[in-house]
């Protein structure tokens, strides 16, 4: 830890060449790793992250430095080397003494998974695995893991704030492999929270998730191979919501918006989207996996409208480059640890509940590709174009599910895309994912209800669609 | 640091057999944005990771927060985690090779590159890279260097280090002709500071870049495709992962039972060379056995699987030292690997496949590619080959099929070796078919 008198020393020696802010980030990290394969414990692992990250800002320049040394002669001397890069007369007051910021608890305090018993994790993950290899004789492998990770932040910055913050983020992964005649198919569920040991022992019902994990992948070794080429594609609830992720929040965050490196940079108050599409990121859902109390700058984390009624209204901004846009940060800046300097970033990103039921565009779909579950996607910011694998997918024709399908991608441009969302379901639900860019590899969750999108490139191995 | 007070420490808590490695970073990032340092950042980090044998388990802990009492945390994590494996795989700790072979792969040249020069040679790319074609909307250039430093000791007397250094340059354009935006990269990785040639940066990506404007769409079907060195990189990592005796052993590798067999094209060679000097040397695998060059695919034949300690064992056989990763348990992964090249130039490849798909990149491996099936669905760029030269661009395309059976059906490889980021040399390859889906 840093004292205050260290922490406005080094603030002070920071800010004596022009740095018009300065900030130290201290982060004191525990995990542990679980790992289970097939019916035994086979890793474990416990880490203690540590150390301190120190951020310089002068108008549109930033400069950072970290290190794991925290004694003042490394710190003062860190600091010194970040310094030099400016070369002009103080520009803010020194410190004096530091005030605690009030921050609003959206995290409520749940019963920590540091503090249960080891073994007690372990038997949950029994649990999962047997129920996974109890299941078929063809899935040859079942790996599950838990992780945990245990955060103290401590921030001090130039305005003579300290903010402290704990968060606990616990995850069940479950990853199947089955396998047959040369065929493999592969599974993973992962069910994340900052709900605490309850999460997982109370508010889901983790012998149905991994039942249903076992069933996918069985279903989806013998599926038949995706058809390629361009059709209406019904995209499932939660973890479907990684298509907003990729095809429009990533292009959202000021991070590629001020720089005018974003296909969505300018273009506040314009239509981007169909009309029934309204899409929010907001930081301040109760212990959900992307929420938090403040971001890594030390601001209360908010709901921020992104889209309304098809108009873009918001984006995702830190205060580093909302100087560039004229605005002030609006609790999105995250951080994997102090190693990474923060930057703008996702949280809780979802589509709003629209009017139609799941079985409504099922209905009205003649002949397209319902795509249930996915593996993740990517996206290039400035062209827009983006891409994501889907792990569960079926025929959809005459307005009735058919046969699944193995191995389907979409593939599309962020502007077209959301025109494109043609009918919105009411079933909004969330799913969690890791997320990485610039700042390192955070929780975030995706999610939206069912929705339609009417004409979007599917690739895969498969003929024409027209052949179902 | 004393070690020696930490394996002392650990056997007076029955911890006899463990290793401690301590490794050190250096870091400098700059990027510039509109002729201005726009992010600029330093770092010095370290941490001190350890294994060992408790009960016959192995544990494993690790820690950055490096003062008096960081072997006790250690030691106790060792312990805490030992106590829960269940696995009855016998735990090791390597007593040793019997030679090692060490070379001195630290770039002095770029240890002292002073960070004004960095700074002036940074300047002068963004300038010409703004200046290098009218229909230039925005340029990045980002630098980083890196530094780090490891040293493995085990209870067994072993100690080991390795320092290595690197840097990269990443150049990125943005080019927009009425609604139309396009981008690429170009970059270089090396040790060598010489390396840093701001005009072939310059042209390298302004030709990616130019190229892409006024694509259009073909017809979806098989197609005969010139995978670029990149993407054939990328997909030969893949093929390499499914040679590690871990996951053949757990019955999730495609290539079970395919020792000694033809699998590919006989026009396919890959070897694992880690004592090759470039920027992937590495002379002691992460359990401190000694590498070693190898065959891994020769004229398409299964040579060796990838083996750490553990699996070796298990088939009774020796350990190729490729133990990758740090934990109670440690993973397997190649380390240097290269394709050998062929006789063909990029253009000779186009001739040959006459008319087909020139595919220069592809996207969302993480999602699309299937390691263990092979199965691959992917988002791809590319040109449309016509008798044999490049014609049209194609965007949003994508890419289908299957690795194991598209590096079966070889037309003929390039000789346009090149080193990416994840430490495998290629050459284009031309390929027999590729399923794309465009409209």
């Amino acid at each position: 830890m840093i004292s205050n008198k260290l922490a406005a020393e080094i603030i002070n020696l920071g800010s004596s060449t022009g740095a018009d802010f300065v900030e130290i980030f201290f982060e004191n990290t525990f995990k542990k790793l679980y790992v289970l394969e097939n019916k035994e414990l086979n890793e474990m692992s416990e880490t203690n992250v540590y150390g301190v990250g120190i951020r310089l800002l002068k108008k549109f320049q930033s400069v950072y430095g970290y290190t794991n040394d925290l004694s003042k002669n490394s710190l003062l001397k860190l600091t010194k080397e970040l310094s030099v890069s400016f070369n002009s007369e103080r520009e803010i007051p020194e410190i004096k003494e530091f005030h605690a910021k009030k921050i609003n608890k959206i995290n409520k305090k749940v019963n920590f998974v540091k503090d249960v018993e080891n073994e007690e994790i372990v038997n949950l993950l029994k649990k999962c695995s047997n129920t996974i290899l109890n299941y078929d004789p063809r899935i040859v492998r079942c790996t599950t893991s838990f992780s945990v990770k245990d955060t103290t932040n401590v921030i001090f910055n130039s305005k003579g704030e300290i903010i402290k913050n704990f968060k606990e983020y616990s995850r069940l992964g479950i990853n199947s492999v089955a396998s047959e005649n040369g065929k493999i198919e592969t599974r993973f569920d992962g069910p994340g929270s900052q709900l605490g040991w309850d999460y997982f022992t109370k508010n889901i019902n983790l012998e149905e998730i991994s039942y249903e994990n076992a069933k996918k992948v069985i279903l989806m070794l013998n599926a038949k191979e995706c058809p390629s080429g361009r059709f209406p594609v019904i995209i499932g609830n939660g973890w479907g919501g990684v298509i907003f992720h990729e095809a429009c929040g990533h292009q959202l965050e000021a991070s590629s918006v001020a720089k005018n490196l974003s296909v969505f940079s300018n273009m506040k108050g314009q239509k981007i989207a169909n009309d029934i599409v309204s899409a929010y990121d907001d930081g301040t859902m109760s212990n959900e996996w992307g929420s938090n109390n403040v971001d890594d700058e030390g601001n209360p984390t908010q709901n921020n409208c992104l889209i309304k009624d098809g108009i873009l209204v918001g984006y995702l901004i830190d205060d580093f480059n909302g100087r560039l846009m004229n605005e002030k940060g609006n609790g999105a800046c995250r951080r994997e640890s102090y190693k990474y300097e923060p930057t703008s970033r996702m949280s809780n990103t979802y589509i709003a509940k629209g009017k139609s039921t799941k079985d409504e565009i099922i209905k009205n779909t003649k002949l397209g590709l319902y795509a249930v579950s996915f593996n993740g996607g990517s996206v290039d910011p400035t062209t827009g174009d983006f891409n994501f694998g889907c792990s569960e997918a079926y025929i959809v024709k005459d307005g009735k599910i058919l046969e699944p399908v193995r191995g389907a991608i979409l593939v599309g441009n962020a502007k077209d895309i959301l025109k494109h969302i043609d009918m919105v379901g009411n079933d909004v639900a969330l799913g969690q994912g890791m997320c990485g860019a610039s700042s390192g590899s955070i929780p975030v969750n995706v999610g939206q209800p069912t929705i339609r999108v009417d004409d979007i490139v599917v690739g895969g191995r498969g003929g024409s669609i027209n052949e179902f | 640091m004393n070690s020696n007070k930490f394996f002392e420490l650990a056997k007076e808590n029955g911890i006899n057999d463990c290793e401690l490695v301590y490794t050190k970073n250096n870091s400098l990032s700059i990027s510039l944005f509109h002729r201005e340092i726009s992010n600029y950042s330093i770092s010095n980090s370290s941490k001190l990771e350890a294994r060992g044998i408790f009960n016959n388990k192995a544990g494993f802990c690790s820690t950055e927060n490096i003062d008096s009492s960081s072997f006790n945390y250690l030691i106790n994590g060792i312990k805490e985690t030992a106590k829960l494996i269940e696995t009855n795989e016998e735990p090791i700790i390597f007593k040793g090779s019997e030679k090692y072979y060490k070379k001195n792969v630290f770039s002095k040249a770029l240890e002292a590159w002073d960070v004004n020069d960095i700074l002036a040679k940074l300047h002068k790319l963004e300038d010409k890279l703004r200046d290098c074609d009218p229909r230039v909307s925005e340029v990045t250039v980002d630098f980083s260097k890196d530094e780090t430093e490891t040293v493995f000791k085990n209870s067994f007397g072993l100690n080991l280090k390795q320092k290595n250094n690197s840097f990269l340059v990443v150049a990125s354009l943005v080019m927009k002709v009425d609604e139309e935006v396009k981008d690429d990269y170009s970059f270089v990785l090396s040790s060598n500071p010489d390396d840093f040639n701001i005009d072939l940066l310059v042209e390298q990506v302004k030709e990616k870049v130019s190229a892409k404007f006024n694509g259009k769409t073909i017809k979806n079907g098989k197609y005969k495709t010139v995978l670029k060195r990149n993407v054939v990189s990328s997909f030969i990592k893949a093929i390499c992962d499914s040679l590690s005796a871990e996951e053949i052993q757990k019955h999730s590798s495609h290539l079970e039972g395919k020792l000694h067999q033809k699998v590919f094209s006989s026009k396919l060679t890959v070897k694992d060379l880690p004592l090759n000097k470039n920027l992937f040397f590495k002379y002691f695998d992460d359990e401190g056995v000694a590498t070693y060059n190898k065959t891994l695919i020769k004229n398409g034949v299964i040579e060796t699987y990838l083996y750490n300690l553990t699996t070796a064992k298990k088939d009774n056989t020796v350990s190729t030292g490729n133990a990758s990763g740090r934990g109670s348990r440690i993973g397997i992964s190649f380390l240097n690997l290269f394709v050998s090249n062929g006789k063909s130039s990029l253009n000779d490849l186009f001739n040959k496949i006459k008319n087909g798909v020139y595919i220069t990149s592809i996207q969302g491996l993480h999602a699309g590619l299937n390691s263990n099936s092979g199965d691959f669905s992917l988002q791809a760029e590319g040109f449309l080959i016509e008798d044999g030269k490049i014609t049209s661009p194609l965007t949003l395309i994508t890419v289908s099929g299957n690795l194991f059976k598209l590096f079966n059906e070889i037309i003929a490889v390039g000789n346009d070796s090149e080193t990416s980021f994840s430490a495998v040399t290629s050459p284009s390859i031309a390929f027999k078919n590729i399923m794309v889906s465009a409209s």
